[in-house]
C-alpha cells in the first residue's frame, strides 16, 4: 500500500495551528462558536492522525521523512526544517489529537461560562498545534522549537484564570522550572551540534553517526545527561517535579490535557526519541532508571495524604511518569516498548481520571476530597467511568493499566530486582491512594452541603469514550502476543510472559484496595492510624518531604537577595552613573545658558577680552 | 618719539579705551550712548589727524569726520528713540533689566 | 626725556595741543567718574567742545564749527532730554555689585590700549607732501562734497531722513 496520507502528515499539526490564526484573529466575540471550530479542525487533525497510522500498521512501513525546506544557509552549511514518520510519532499523533479532540468537547461543556472561552479554545489550538509539531518534527532544533512553545503553552493555559494569585504563581513556577530542564536539553543539543560531523542535527543522521561510532562514550554520556535534565523538567522528575501539582490550579480539561495526557509525556518520548543515544551510555540509563523508579515511589507516598483532589492525580502522574521514565532505563528495546506503551496506557486513563474529576468539580465546585463523599448516586457516569480510570491505573486485570504496567515490571523483575521491588511499591501505593480517593469522593456520606447533578453530555460523553479505551487499549500489547513492541521497535522481541509478576501485582493492587476500602469505606481500619501513631512520617508526606520549602530556602532565598543586591547595585551604581553623566550634561548645559545671560555688557567683555587674547597672539608671533 | 601725529594718535586711543570702558561698565542706557559717542569721536580725532598729518594730507579725511559725524548723529537719535520706548514699554532705561534675549 | 618734553613744550601749537588734550581727557573721565548722569553730560560736552579746538589746530575749521554744533549743541542736548524722559527714581547712577565685570573690563580695556599704543609707537609715519587745508577750509570742503563726494553725500541725506522718520516713529506714543 501505497503511504499516501504519510506524505500529508505535515497537515496534521497545521490544522490546529489554523484554528488558533482563526480564533485569535476573531477575537472574544466568537464565545461558542470558537469551540466549534477548535473541535472541528481537531477532529480533522485525529481523522488524518488515524489515516497515517493506518497506513504504518500495514506491513514493514519504513520511516518517512521529508526535511527540504531550508531554513538556514551560512556560507556551506544548510540547515533544514522537515517532518518524520515512524511508528513512534505515528501513535504519539494519534494520543495527542485524540485527547486533545475530547478535551475540545468536554471544554465546550466544562468552560460554557467562561468569558474568554474562545481564547481558552485558541491557546488549546495552538497548543495542539505545538505538541503535534513536537511529535514529527524531524531534527532536535525544530523538536526544541516547539518543546519552548508546548511550555509557553503550558504556562498561558495555568495562568488562564489570571486573576487568581495562586494561578499566577503556579504559572511562573511551571514556566521557570521547566526552563531549568530546557537549559539541559538546549545544552544538549548545542553539545551535540558541536561534535556531530557536519552538524546534522536531524534523528536520522544522529542514529546512523552513533552506530558509525563517530562520537566519543563521553560525549554521548554527556548529551545523554543534558538531554534526561530536559525530559525531567517536562515530565516533572524529582527534582524538577514540583511545579506539576501546582499546575493544577489551571482548568481542570488542561489538566487533562497538558498536564496528564501529552505535554508531560513530552519528556518520555524526547528520550524515547533519542533513545539510541541512551543506549550508548549505561551511566545515562541508569541515571534514568533510577531517577524515574525513586520519582514513582517518592511521588505516590505523597499522593497518599494530599487533600486536594486534582494534587492526588498530579502526584500520581508524577508517579507514573516516573514508571515510564524507569521503563525507558533499563535499556532494553522490550523496556523501551514498555514504556511507551505505558505512556500510551496512561493518556487515556489519567486523561480519564482528570476529565471525571473535572465532572465532580464542576457539579460540586469543591476540590478538598474530605468534603465530598456520596457521589456515586448522584453522578453514575462519572462515578463508573472514575472507578474504571482507578483501577486502570491501579493495575487490575484486564484494564489496559495492568498490562502496560506488567509489561514494565517484567522487564524490571528481569534486568534490575530493586527497581521491580520499587515498583511494586509503587503499585501498592497507587492503588490505595486511588481507592482512597474514589472511596471518599463517591462511596459513603457527603461530608458538606452540595446539590451535585450529573454533568452534560459534551462532558460525560469523552468520558465514556475514554474509559472503554482505558478497557481495552492494553489488549494492544499483551505479554502472548508482543507485536506492539517489535512494531515500535523494529526488533524482535523475546516473549517474557512472567506469571510471577502477574500474579504479585495484580495482587499489591488488590491489596491496596482493600486497605483502602477498610480505611475509607467501611472504616474497620482507622484512617488517622499512621497519623497518629507516625506523625511525622503523616506530616513529611503531607507536606510533600518540604522540597518545595527546602526550594525556598536553598535556592529562592539565596537568589531573591542576589537579585535584591544586584539591583542595589543596579539601582546605585549603574543608574548612579548614568545619572551623573547625564546630570553633568544637563549641569553643563545650563552653564552654557547662564553665560548666554542676555547681559549686553558681558558680551561686550568677552568680545573685548576675546580680541585682546587674539591681537597678543598675532603680536606674540612678531617675537618668535 | 614725540612725533605730533603720534601723540594725536595716542589720545584718540585713550579716548577710545575710556569710551570703551564707559560703555561696557555704565548701566544708563543714555550714558552708554554717550561713550558710544566718545568713541566716535577719537576715530574723528584719528581721521582729522591723518588729514593733516598723514602719509598723503588731503580734505578727505575732513569729508570722513563729517560723513562720521552725521552717522552719529543719526545713531544718536534713533538710540535716544529706542530708550524712550524701551523705558515707555519696560519702566526702565538700565541694560542690566534688557535681558530679554537670554537663553 | 625731560629735554624733549621741554622741546615739545617749546612750540605754541604743541602747548595748545597739550591743554586740548587735558582738557579732553578730563572731561572723559570725569564723565565715567560722576554718579550723576546730568554731570556726566555736561563733562563730556567740555570733551567735545575741547576736541573741537584740536581740530582748529588741524586746520580743520569747518569740521571743529561743526563738532560745536552737532555735538556740543545738538545731541548734548538730546541726551539731556533722554535722561529726562526716561527718569526714574534716583537719578543717582548706582554701581551694583559686578566687582568682577568691572576689574576684568578695566584689564581689558587697558590690554586694548596697551596694544593700541604699542602698535602706534611702532608704526612710522613718513611726511610725503604737505598739508593744504585751501584758503577757504569751509569752501574746500564744500566744493569736494559737491563735487568728489556727491553720492556718499546723498547717500547720507537719505540715512539721515530714514532716521528721523525712524525715530519719530520709535518715540511716538503707541497708539491704543
Amino acid at each position: 500500500m501505497e503511504s499516501v496520507f504519510t506524505h500529508y502528515a505535515w497537515l496534521i499539526p497545521l490544522l490546529p495551528l489554523i484554528a488558533f490564526l482563526i480564533l485569535i484573529s476573531g477575537g472574544r466575540q466568537m464565545k461558542e462558536s470558537g469551540a466549534y471550530i477548535g473541535i472541528l479542525l481537531t477532529l480533522g487533525a485525529f481523522i488524518l492522525s488515524i489515516l497515517v497510522l493506518s497506513e504504518r500498521l500495514n506491513g514493514n512501513a519504513v520511516d518517512y521523512s521529508w526535511n527540504n525546506f531550508e531554513w538556514i544557509k551560512i556560507g556551506d552549511f544548510s540547515f533544514s526544517m522537515g517532518f518524520e514518520v515512524t511508528n513512534l510519532n505515528a501513535l504519539m499523533l494519534v494520543i495527542v489529537t485524540f485527547v486533545s479532540l475530547l478535551v475540545n468537547i468536554y471544554s465546550k461543556a466544562y468552560m460554557h461560562d467562561d468569558e474568554r472561552i474562545s481564547v481558552f479554545f485558541s491557546y488549546v489550538a495552538l497548543f495542539t498545534f505545538s505538541m503535534l509539531g513536537l511529535v514529527i518534527s524531524e531534527n532536535l532544533i525544530e523538536l526544541y522549537i516547539f518543546w519552548e512553545l508546548v511550555g509557553v503553552c503550558s504556562f498561558l493555559l495555568v495562568g488562564f484564570w489570571y486573576f487568581k494569585p495562586e494561578a499566577k504563581a503556579a504559572a511562573k513556577k511551571a514556566f521557570i522550572v521547566t526552563r531549568i530542564g530546557d537549559v539541559g536539553l538546549f545544552l544538549a543539543i548545542l553539545v551535540l551540534f558541536w561534535h556531530m560531523p557536519g552538524h546534522y542535527m536531524d534523528f536520522n543522521s544522529i542514529h546512523n553517526a552513533i552506530q558509525e561510532n563517530q562520537l566519543s562514550d563521553g560525549i554521548l554520556t554527556l548529551v545523554a545527561l543534558l538531554i534526561f535534565v530536559g525530559a525531567m523538567g517536562k515530565s516533572g522528575q524529582f527534582p524538577l517535579h514540583t511545579w506539576l501539582p501546582d499546575a493544577m490550579e489551571g482548568p481542570t480539561p488542561i489538566s487533562a490535557l497538558i498536564h496528564a495526557a501529552t505535554m508531560v509525556a513530552a519528556g518520555v518520548y524526547l528520550v524515547a526519541r533519542t533513545f539510541v543515544i541512551f543506549l550508548e551510555s549505561p551511566v545515562a540509563l541508569d541515571v534514568v532508571a533510577y531517577v524515574g523508579g525513586f520519582t514513582a515511589i517518592f511521588a505516590a507516598t505523597i499522593a497518599i495524604t494530599q487533600t486536594d483532589l486534582k494534587r492526588v492525580l498530579a502526584y500520581s502522574t508524577v508517579s507514573q511518569l516516573g514508571y515510564m521514565m524507569m521503563a525507558l532505563g533499563l535499556g532494553t528495546w522490550g523496556s523501551y516498548s514498555a514504556g511507551i506503551f505505558h505512556l500510551f496506557t496512561h493518556a487515556f486513563f489519567k486523561a480519564l481520571l482528570f476529565l471525571a474529576a473535572g465532572s465532580v468539580i464542576h457539579a460540586i465546585m469543591k476540590q478538598n476530597i474530605h468534603e465530598m463523599g456520596g457521589l456515586a448516586s448522584k453522578m453514575k457516569v462519572t462515578a463508573w467511568t472514575f472507578a474504571i480510570g482507578a483501577l486502570a491505573l491501579s493495575g487490575i486485570a484486564p484494564l489496559s493499566g495492568f498490562w502496560s504496567k506488567d509489561a514494565i515490571l517484567t522487564e524490571a523483575y528481569a534486568s534490575n530486582p530493586l527497581l521491580f521491588y520499587v515498583g511494586l511499591i509503587t503499585a501498592f501505593f497507587t492503588a490505595f491512594y486511588m481507592a482512597r480517593l474514589f472511596f471518599l469522593v463517591f462511596m459513603g456520606k457527603p461530608r458538606s452541603a452540595y446539590s451535585a447533578h450529573e454533568s452534560p453530555s459534551a462532558m460525560t460523553v469523552p468520558l465514556i469514550i475514554l474509559a472503554v479505551l482505558a478497557v481495552v487499549a492494553g489488549f494492544i500489547f499483551m505479554p502472548t502476543m508482543p507485536w506492539l513492541g517489535e512494531w515500535l521497535t523494529g526488533e524482535e522481541l523475546h516473549e517474557h510472559t512472567n506469571w510471577t509478576v502477574i500474579v504479585l501485582s495484580n495482587l499489591v493492587g488488590l491489596l491496596g484496595i482493600l486497605l483502602g476500602w477498610a480505611m475509607y469505606l467501611k472504616q474497620s481500619v482507622p484512617s488517622d492510624l499512621l497519623s497518629k501513631r507516625l506523625p511525622w512520617i503523616y506530616q513529611l508526606s503531607y507536606r510533600k518531604y518540604y522540597i518545595d520549602e527546602l526550594y525556598q530556602y536553598i535556592i529562592i532565598r539565596p537568589l531573591r537577595a542576589l537579585g535584591d543586591g544586584l539591583q542595589l547595585f543596579d539601582h546605585y551604581v549603574v543608574d548612579g552613573s548614568v545619572r551623573l553623566t547625564s546630570h553633568t550634561v544637563v549641569q553643563l548645559g545650563k552653564f552654557g545658558a547662564r553665560l548666554q545671560n542676555g547681559q549686553l555688557q558681558n558680551y561686550g567683555l568677552i568680545t573685548l577680552l576675546g580680541f585682546i587674547v587674539i591681537a597678543a597672539i598675532i603680536m606674540g608671533r612678531r617675537f618668535l | 618719539m614725540f612725533n605730533l601725529i603720534t601723540s594725536y594718535l595716542i589720545l584718540g586711543a585713550i579716548l577710545f579705551s575710556i569710551g570703551l570702558y564707559g560703555a561696557l561698565s555704565k548701566k544708563n542706557a543714555v550714558i552708554i550712548l554717550l561713550s558710544i559717542e566718545l568713541m566716535l569721536n577719537a576715530v574723528n580725532l584719528n581721521l582729522i589727524a591723518f588729514s593733516k598729518l598723514g602719509v598723503n594730507p588731503s580734505l578727505t579725511g575732513q569729508i570722513f569726520s563729517l560723513f562720521n559725524i552725521t552717522v552719529a548723529a543719526a545713531e544718536a537719535a534713533v538710540g535716544i528713540a529706542i530708550l524712550i520706548a524701551l523705558y515707555r514699554n519696560r519702566g526702565t532705561s538700565e541694560v542690566t533689566d534688557m535681558d530679554l534675549m537670554k537663553h | 626725556m625731560l629735554n624733549n618734553m621741554l622741546a615739545f613744550l617749546s612750540s605754541g601749537e604743541n602747548i595748545s595741543f597739550m591743554l586740548f588734550s587735558i582738557l579732553i581727557i578730563g572731561g572723559a573721565v570725569y564723565m565715567i567718574s560722576f554718579t550723576r548722569v546730568i554731570h556726566m553730560v555736561i563733562s563730556l560736552a567740555f570733551t567735545f567742545v575741547s576736541l573741537a579746538g584740536l581740530y582748529v589746530l588741524l586746520e580743520a575749521e569747518f569740521v571743529a564749527f561743526v563738532q560745536i554744533l552737532i555735538y556740543a549743541g545738538a545731541i548734548s542736548i538730546l541726551m539731556i532730554f533722554g535722561i529726562m524722559m526716561t527718569k526714574h527714581g534716583s537719578e543717582e547712577e548706582i554701581q551694583p555689585a559686578r566687582l568682577l565685570h568691572n576689574i576684568l573690563l578695566l584689564a581689558g580695556s587697558l590690554g586694548f590700549f596697551g596694544i593700541i599704543a604699542y602698535a602706534i609707537s611702532k608704526a612710522e609715519f613718513p611726511q610725503a607732501g604737505t598739508f593744504n587745508a585751501g584758503e577757504d577750509n569751509t569752501r574746500a570742503v564744500g566744493e569736494l562734497l559737491y563735487t568728489q563726494h556727491v553720492i556718499p553725500f546723498e547717500l547720507v541725506s537719505v540715512l539721515l531722513t530714514v532716521a528721523f522718520i525712524g525715530a519719530i516713529i520709535l518715540a511716538k506714543k503707541e497708539e491704543e
